[in-house]
């Protein structure tokens, strides 16, 4: 009795302090899920060791029978857990190579033992051999607005080989680490239509769905270690040898922290936000530009999204032993991927910092379901990515800039979809794991981007901001869906254009997101025909259309226009004229043929269907355009320089 | 001293060669339009009457080309198995013309003639290809090795910093810069020592040419320095000039090929300049004469 008074004081203590503010002023979410967790990091054995008191309350009207937990660092126990599976490998021979996590023991509020209560379940793919979900029946089920309470002794075994979490040398990226609360979905929350826990395995290809949480971590590790994690340093003490931490960090969705000890430390600051940045103290030459990187994002989320609301943020640019640690998001805290010798043409770090900061909005604040619609957190990602990269570093060189080469991001991001054999095997209403043909990034990042790109091109810039302001102001800190999106594209399109195009956008969606079709307009051809006077007869005799124009230079002309793609989409169409005339014509796109005719003193010299570029889903520009009069000059010069450096290459290589 | 009046020799030489390389030039012209001339009607049909090309005005557009598709595809594909043909047969016409030209540059060809260029070309053929051959080998060989002993240590340490892994690389890059000039040098001197002695095979010539480069290694590598620092000299007034160079009418276009190929011209000229210099430098100061051997 005595020790389970004691355990209810003390579980009383962990929720006073969780909901207690220390980062922000009030709290940013409803805080549904806690965690207070006291580790200790065994360098020797790769470990991560101790207790974890953690809360999930129920504010459904269900009464709930379970809880349900992500294992994640199973999914590196065997070759045979879903993720290796999907990724057709191991974990390796050896085990030290192998991760894990063994919970030593689980109690209830009331002191209940829970270990007998846990089973390991596999709701996606029914894989026995994988133990990424752990299910536990509660001693009582939670009634709508009880808090569960739960006390759970565990051990963490680092994986070898970094792949996206464990160590290498003495490198450690410790992330999905320890036992989390999956989502519990009453019926009527994004797609469900009974209540229950979306708790998914832990795939090759997504990881993230989870409640905004507060964290308040101790880490004892060795005193030489430099770390760095998604929440504030609260505290540091000493003693000798070993060193103990204090980390919290509020509203986050998920918490993962590193440790090395020949990071070098660097700071800077943007507004309210201190920004910390940990990478190699010989790769300190790069960091100039990983700040202004991050500092160009924060500045054009701020005005384009919403503020970021953490005044602190940091960045981790992994050493070489680590890379695979590189490249991935946990909200305050995110890596990005550098080397000593970066050319400062090649924008491939300031592109991984700014996609990678980007999803402390886009799965982050707005915490969408990544298994179930990765194109919410990476396609919507990708999408302001593209614009970040292409506003601060060049609209052509956004992701190269070499007098030799500009590549910018936009295309960067369009191409690997338009070049992909399998553009069209699935669309991007698909769970993450069940993209075919390694379609997952064609689809879920560069499709997704590429039609929010086109979107804008339709709804104008202006517009798309907008949504995405309302967007963040409707579902900042929540857990939206792709319909939740799509309704507030319609309600922003609706308010800032009417019914310009239509009652609402569903006809975009319908094509882009929920469709498999591919977008291609075509110039078919222009017909230039003469007027020929009939023999026999008087002008008057003729149509009226040639009223008033000179007959002997008479032209019937014709733009002849075509979709070969499946989607439909409205575009502009510029025709030119031989005497210096131009027309700009509005097509809905949809019928399959379309001629543009004109009659007058004058020839058509080109036509160009979407001038300005903005359905960035047509898979082939080349077609959009057509000219009476080609310019080979831009071709020829090409041909001539790649003589002369074939010429001069064959000088310098032959003796 | 020598080094000075080889170099001054060998102007003298090579301006005197001027029509040598004037048919160097043509031969390699025509070699590298045979590939170029389909590439560039495959490219124009390709884009057809599309106006995407303006968007090649500003520079390559990696759009406007990967738009292409499958065309792209295969237009890569010719060019690719296009350009080892003409590299490997750029090979050995090179074989063939660097007979020609030392043979005219040595001391007793006061005067350039047609005859006498071809007829060095032909005698010289066999021995210049196999020469070029083994040492264009040995030097892939060593550049290999040089580069991948230092990837090795790299890829197998764990706790070897970036900064010294670049500069590892950087070490063993700087050094096969080093060991190039003797190699051009053995070249050289193999070849300048066979058109000056017919009788020599090959491999006689080849051993010549080690025995001059590291018989009188001093003079001979800063010889061969001075003129390739003149060769990055023109390749860098080559680079400021043309990349930026975009003219977008026919005639500045034309202008463009007529100014690269006087360039290339003139890179042949240089290239010339150090045939001429090193058989210049064996003349004046052989340790062995060909004859002998």
């Amino acid at each position: 009795m005595e020790r389970k008074s004691a355990f209810i004081l003390g579980l009383f203590f962990v929720v006073n302090t969780l909901n207690a503010q220390i980062i922000n002023k009030v709290p940013l979410s409803e805080r549904i899920t806690g965690y207070k967790m006291d580790v200790r990091l065994d360098t020797d054995a790769k470990t991560v060791s101790g207790k974890m008191e953690a809360y999930w309350v129920n504010r459904s009207g269900d009464t709930v029978p379970d809880i349900q937990m992500h294992l994640y660092m199973n999914a590196f126990r065997s070759s045979r857990t879903t993720y290796f599976k999907e990724m057709r490998g191991s974990p390796g021979e050896d085990d030290l190579d192998l991760g894990w996590i063994e919970i030593e023991s689980f109690e209830d509020d009331n002191g209940f033992d829970l270990l007998p209560e846990m089973e390991y379940i596999s709701p996606d793919d029914g894989n026995e051999a994988d133990r990424t979900v752990l299910r536990v029946i509660l001693h009582e089920p939670a009634k709508p607005g009880d808090t569960v309470f739960v006390k759970i002794g565990f051990e963490t075994k680092l994986p070898s080989r970094i792949r996206r979490t464990g160590y290498s040398g003495n490198y450690y990226f410790v992330a999905q680490w320890f036992p989390k609360f999956g989502v519990y979905e009453p019926a009527g929350m994004r797609y469900a239509t009974v209540g229950g826990w979306n708790c998914h395995q832990f795939h090759a290809t997504s990881e993230f769905y989870s409640n905004h949480s507060v964290y308040d971590v101790t880490v004892t590790l060795p005193a030489n270690y430099i770390t760095g994690s998604g929440g504030m340093l609260i505290s540091e003490t000493a003693d000798g040898i070993m060193k103990t931490q204090v980390f919290r960090g509020e509203d986050i969705v998920d918490f993962a922290w590193t440790a090395w000890p020949d990071y070098a430390v660097l700071t800077d600051r943007w507004n309210n936000v201190n920004i910390t940045l940990l990478m190699p103290k010989d790769r300190i030459n790069q960091a100039e530009r990983q700040f202004t990187a991050v500092k160009n994002a924060l500045e054009y989320f701020g005005k384009n999204v919403g503020p970021y609301p953490w005044p602190h943020l940091t960045f981790v640019d992994p050493p070489s032993i680590g890379a695979g640690a590189g490249g991935m998001e946990y909200t305050t805290l995110f890596t990005s991927g550098s080397s000593y010798f970066m050319p400062s043409f090649f924008h491939k770090p300031e592109m991984v910092t700014v996609h990678e900061f980007g999803h402390a909005y886009f799965m982050g604040i707005i915490a969408s379901n990544e298994f179930e619609e990765p194109w919410l957190d990476e396609g919507v990602n990708s999408f302001w990515e593209v614009r970040i990269m292409d506003h601060f570093y060049g609209n052509n060189s956004g992701r190269i800039n070499h007098p030799l080469l500009k590549i910018s991001d936009a295309a960067a991001t369009r191409l690997p979809y338009l070049r992909s054999s399998a553009r069209q095997a699935v669309s991007n209403n698909e769970y993450s794991w069940k993209y075919p043909h390694g379609t997952y990034f064609i689809i879920s990042y560069f499709k997704a981007a590429t039609w929010l790109n086109t979107l804008m091109g339709i709804v104008g810039e202006e517009t798309i901001n907008e949504v995405f302001r309302e967007y963040y102001r409707k579902w900042a800190f929540k857990h939206p869906s792709g319909t939740d999106f799509v309704n507030v594209v319609n309600e922003v399109v609706s308010r800032e254009h009417g019914d310009k195009f239509g009652p609402d956008m569903n006809w975009f969606f319908d094509q882009t997101l929920y469709g498999t079709g591919i977008c291609d307009y075509k110039v078919q051809g222009i017909d230039n025909h003469k007027y020929q006077k009939p023999q026999g007869r008087s002008d008057s005799d003729d149509i009226s259309e040639i009223a008033g124009f000179n007959v002997d230079s008479l032209y019937f002309s014709v733009a002849e226009l075509g979709r070969i793609g499946e989607i439909m989409l409205p575009v502009d169409v510029l025709i030119h004229f031989t005497n210096g005339d131009e027309v700009l014509e509005k097509w809905d796109g949809k019928e399959r043929y379309k001629d543009f005719k004109y009659t007058g003193n004058r020839e058509i010299e080109w036509v160009k269907i979407d001038p300005e570029f903005k359905i960035s889903m047509d898979v082939d520009y080349n077609n959009n355009s057509m000219t009476m009069t080609p310019q080979k000059a831009p071709l020829h010069r090409l041909v001539n320089k790649i003589t002369a450096f074939i010429e001069f290459y064959l000088s310098i290589m032959l003796l | 001293m020598k080094v000075l009046s080889s170099l001054k020799t060998g102007i003298l030489r090579s301006i005197r060669l001027w029509k040598g390389v004037l048919i160097v030039w043509f031969i390699m012209f025509i070699l590298v339009s045979v590939l170029m001339y389909p590439f560039r009607s495959s490219l124009g049909s390709a884009f057809g009457t599309s106006m995407i090309t303006e968007k090649l005005e500003g520079g390559f557009d990696v759009e406007a080309f990967a738009d292409l598709g499958s065309t792209m595809k295969s237009l890569v594909t010719f060019f690719t198995a296009g350009f080892v043909i003409v590299y490997l047969t750029g090979f050995i016409i090179n074989a063939f013309l660097t007979g020609g030209l030392f043979h005219s540059l040595r001391k007793d060809n006061e005067k350039f003639s047609y005859q006498e260029f071809f007829r060095g070309c032909s005698a010289n053929f066999w021995s210049f290809l196999v020469i070029s051959l083994i040492i264009t080998l040995i030097m892939s060989f060593l550049s290999g090795i040089i580069i991948l002993i230092p990837l090795g240590i790299i890829s197998s340490s764990e706790t070897i910093s970036e900064k010294n892994a670049y500069t590892l690389v950087i070490c063993a890059v700087a050094f096969i810069l080093m060991i190039i000039p003797l190699f051009l040098l053995v070249a050289d001197y193999a070849r300048a020592g066979k058109a000056a002695n017919s009788n020599l095979s090959c491999f006689t010539a080849l051993g010549f040419g080690f025995s001059q480069t590291f018989g009188k290694l001093k003079s001979s590598y800063i010889l061969m320095l001075f003129l390739i620092l003149a060769q990055i000299a023109l390749g860098i007034i080559i680079l400021s000039i043309f990349p930026a160079w975009r003219p977008v009418t026919g005639g500045g276009v034309f202008l463009l090929l007529i100014i690269s190929q006087l360039m290339f011209y003139f890179r042949l000229l240089f290239k010339t300049w150090r045939y001429a210099s090193v058989t210049s430098l064996m003349e004046s100061t052989l340790v062995v004469k060909p004859g002998n051997l």
